[in-house]
């Protein structure tokens, strides 16, 4: 426990150094406006950040992407609950009780309502976050390659389950882009795989590429079809945001206690980030709450369930990528991508060479909270207005952006023409309803489950039973199966409870 | 569900899954010298592809079998949602009814493709400015003096950012666009 202490300690050391925290504050600035603006997601503004680390250290680079991962889970609460228009699909819950209460002429409570939310969920997050790294990456030390398969396994699994609206869909998604994780020279024999003698091919398919198109210009190009909007603001001057009283909060204390436990456990299951984490909670509430009868009616009970839940998801998913080298999330792949851009590896050794840095990561999630509920305390008014910013402005940069940056990680054209193809597939995606996460954590995680499956072969004689008779991989692989199968057997619930209510 | 309704649901199935068996026998034929008792490096893809082929015949039967009756599987997620959702049907968010451009997304799309071919004959700066002119015009943007203002500063910041303090070395042009980078890139003080 000392230890973790003083290596946080350092980690605030470089925090607060002056070039550190002024990065933190400008990264908290654009989480912000990119929750807020129209046509950006978490995910994209923080892929469209990337190429500005390149030249950084990888502190002040890491600490940028994580400091626009955590303000992007907040601000667009704002825009849902005084304008009726989310930022993100994460905000979509806040309409309903955050809405309703700014509609009651109770607005600035109810911001104030949602900044004591991301404030205390980051929070609680951010201390679980500290305190369970370095215990879970001591357990990953002793894991062999079928434990880490198994738990690639599971990840790849969770994503399928969670997402879209068709299961099949979603696993011809992920499919898409384990294959695309194998395009390149194949590392233990040396074969080109779908090279095609395209010789930029045989290096790979970096997932920043599929990312940037995908997530980025897809996303562009599904807009541009349906024609770019501008929102119209009324009201922005009478914009203020009221802390609710002590004795309210502790009346409220078990919601609290519940969201930030919820976006915490959603967090650490991969493909299941802040979105999951708030629609989730909300529903945890509806169940449990003390007041859930009056849930949607306006009470603060609906604005701290989904704010609490999504910014703890941050702490959650931060501890399987600096654990384990998995990213559970599409921000924190990108953050993925910035340490192996500065030769870092995240995984349990991290915290033997390189923990000052991890440590730093941890203290910008903490100063990161502070800064961006003093900014929403102060600059909500001001920050708002950005949604009035046309639309289609916005989306060129976007595009120049993901361009720069496929250009920038290699100086290479080919890289431009790549996100363009993943553009168009991703508009093709989104229009014939495939979801985009399976795709993309398929290509991250794709090589890594390729050689722990390959790996574990070798080592055990071509016996894939290994997976399902070790102490942890069989627990695990057992786990990730049922996950998969949920879905389906929810269905079949539902099927025949249908066909019992109409007898 | 009318035949052709079937088969337009089936078609993107039908193609992914020709597509898998194409890179299937891709796969089959990659060169590589096997060892004894170790999988080669076709078993991954081979595996992956094979699954893909299950899953898109799966819905190609299914689609041809039960048509508008075949249900899907949703994501929890989805579900989720949905099931949220459907309790506050009164409150969901402003929107109006998606339209839909085709053509706008075609220009688009045929834009980006013209920008990445001229980016090395017009050098970035030329070819952005007009790229991102076009842009905001085919996105149904008219305020002319606020296009040619953003498109031409937005240009120059990110040439100074991206050259000067990111060191990234953007496409310069050939002759004669060649002499405007270079004029832009002395004024900046970029080497």
């Amino acid at each position: 426990m000392e230890g973790i202490l003083s290596n946080l300690a350092v980690g605030f050391v470089h925090v607060f150094q002056p070039v550190n925290f002024l990065v933190l504050a400008i990264g908290i600035i654009l989480g912000l406006l990119v929750a807020v603006l129209p046509g950006l997601t978490l995910v994209m503004g923080v892929v469209l950040a990337l190429p500005f680390t390149y030249s950084m250290e990888v502190i002040p680079a890491i600490i940028l992407l994580t400091a626009m991962y955590i303000s992007g889970t907040y601000a667009g609460a704002w825009t849902s609950i005084l304008f009726h228009v989310p930022g993100e699909p994460i905000d979509v819950p806040l309409l309903w009780d955050g809405y309703q209460m700014a509609r009651k002429g109770r607005a600035a409570q109810a911001l104030g309502w949602t900044l004591l939310s991301a404030f205390a969920g980051g929070m609680v997050a951010a201390v679980v976050m500290v305190l369970l790294a370095q215990p879970v990456a001591r357990i990953a030390l002793t894991f062999s390659t079928p434990e880490y398969f198994a738990i690639l396994f599971f990840g790849l699994s969770s994503v399928v389950s969670l997402g879209g609206s068709s299961l099949t869909n979603a696993l011809i998604s992920l499919f898409a882009g384990l294959l695309i994780a194998t395009v390149g020279v194949d590392d233990t024999y040396g074969t080109h795989r779908f090279t095609f003698n395209v010789p930029i091919l045989s290096d790979g398919i970096d997932y920043l590429v599929v990312m940037v198109g995908a997530y980025g210009l897809g996303e562009v190009f599904l807009r541009l079809e349906q024609g770019f909007k501008s929102v119209p603001l009324d009201a922005v001057g009478k914009i203020r945001t009221r802390l609710p009283r002590l004795r309210e909060v502790l009346a409220t204390k078990m919601t609290f206690l519940r969201g930030s436990a919820t976006g915490i456990i959603v967090g650490l299951v991969p493909g299941a980030g802040a979105t999951v984490s708030s629609f989730l909670s909300y529903g945890i509430e509806g169940q449990y709450g003390r007041r859930r009868q009056k849930l949607g009616t306006g009470i603060p009970e609906g604005i701290i369930a989904p704010q609490t839940a999504a910014t703890a998801s941050v702490g959650g998913a931060i501890i399987p990528l600096v654990t384990m080298g998995i990213p559970g999330s599409g921000a924190t792949a990108i953050i993925l991508g910035a340490f192996l851009l500065h030769g870092l590896q995240p995984g349990p050794q991290v915290f033997q060479t390189s923990s000052h840095i991890i440590y730093a990561m941890f203290a910008s999630v903490f100063v990161g909270i502070v800064v961006m509920c003093a900014i929403g305390y102060f600059a909500t008014k001001y920050m708002v207005k950005v949604l009035a910013f046309p639309e289609v402005i916005v989306s060129a940069y976007v595009v120049m952006m993901c361009i720069l940056g496929a250009f920038a990680a290699r100086n290479n054209i080919t890289d431009v023409w790549l996100v363009a193809i993943f553009g168009v597939l991703g508009y093709l995606f989104e229009r014939f309803k495939f979801p985009i996460t399976p795709l993309v954590l398929g290509v991250i995680l794709g090589p890594l489950a390729e050689s722990s499956f390959m790996t574990s072969m070798i080592s055990y004689s071509n016996d894939w039973t290994v997976f399902f008779t070790r102490p942890i991989s069989g627990p695990i692989m057992l786990i990730a199966i049922l996950t998969l199968l949920y879905p389906v057997f929810r269905r079949m619930r539902q099927r025949m409870k249908q066909r019992i209510a109409s007898q | 569900m009318s035949r052709d309704a079937r088969f337009t649901r089936a078609l993107p199935y039908a193609i992914v899954g020709a597509a898998a068996g194409y890179l299937y026998f891709v796969a089959s034929n990659f060169q590589f010298h096997a060892r004894a008792g170790t999988l080669g490096p076709d078993f991954w893809p081979e595996a992956i592809l094979t699954l893909t082929i299950a899953a898109c015949g799966y819905e190609v039967v299914k689609i041809a079998a039960f048509g508008a009756r075949a249900g899907e599987v949703g994501g929890v997620l989805e579900e989720i949602v949905e099931e949220s959702a459907g309790k506050h049907a009164d409150t969901r968010p402003i929107s109006a009814p998606v339209e839909s451009h085709p053509w706008l997304l075609l220009v688009g799309m045929g834009a980006t493709i013209l920008y990445v071919l001229a980016v090395p004959r017009l050098g970035f700066f030329l070819a952005t400015t007009t790229y991102l002119a076009a842009f905001m015009v085919i996105g149904g943007y008219r305020r002319w003096g606020v296009i040619a203002a953003v498109s031409l500063i937005g240009t120059l910041l990110l040439l100074f950012i991206f050259m000067k303090l990111v060191y990234v070395s953007l496409p310069i042009g050939q002759e004669p666009f060649l002499q405007v980078t270079l004029f832009l890139m002395q004024v900046m003080g970029i080497r």
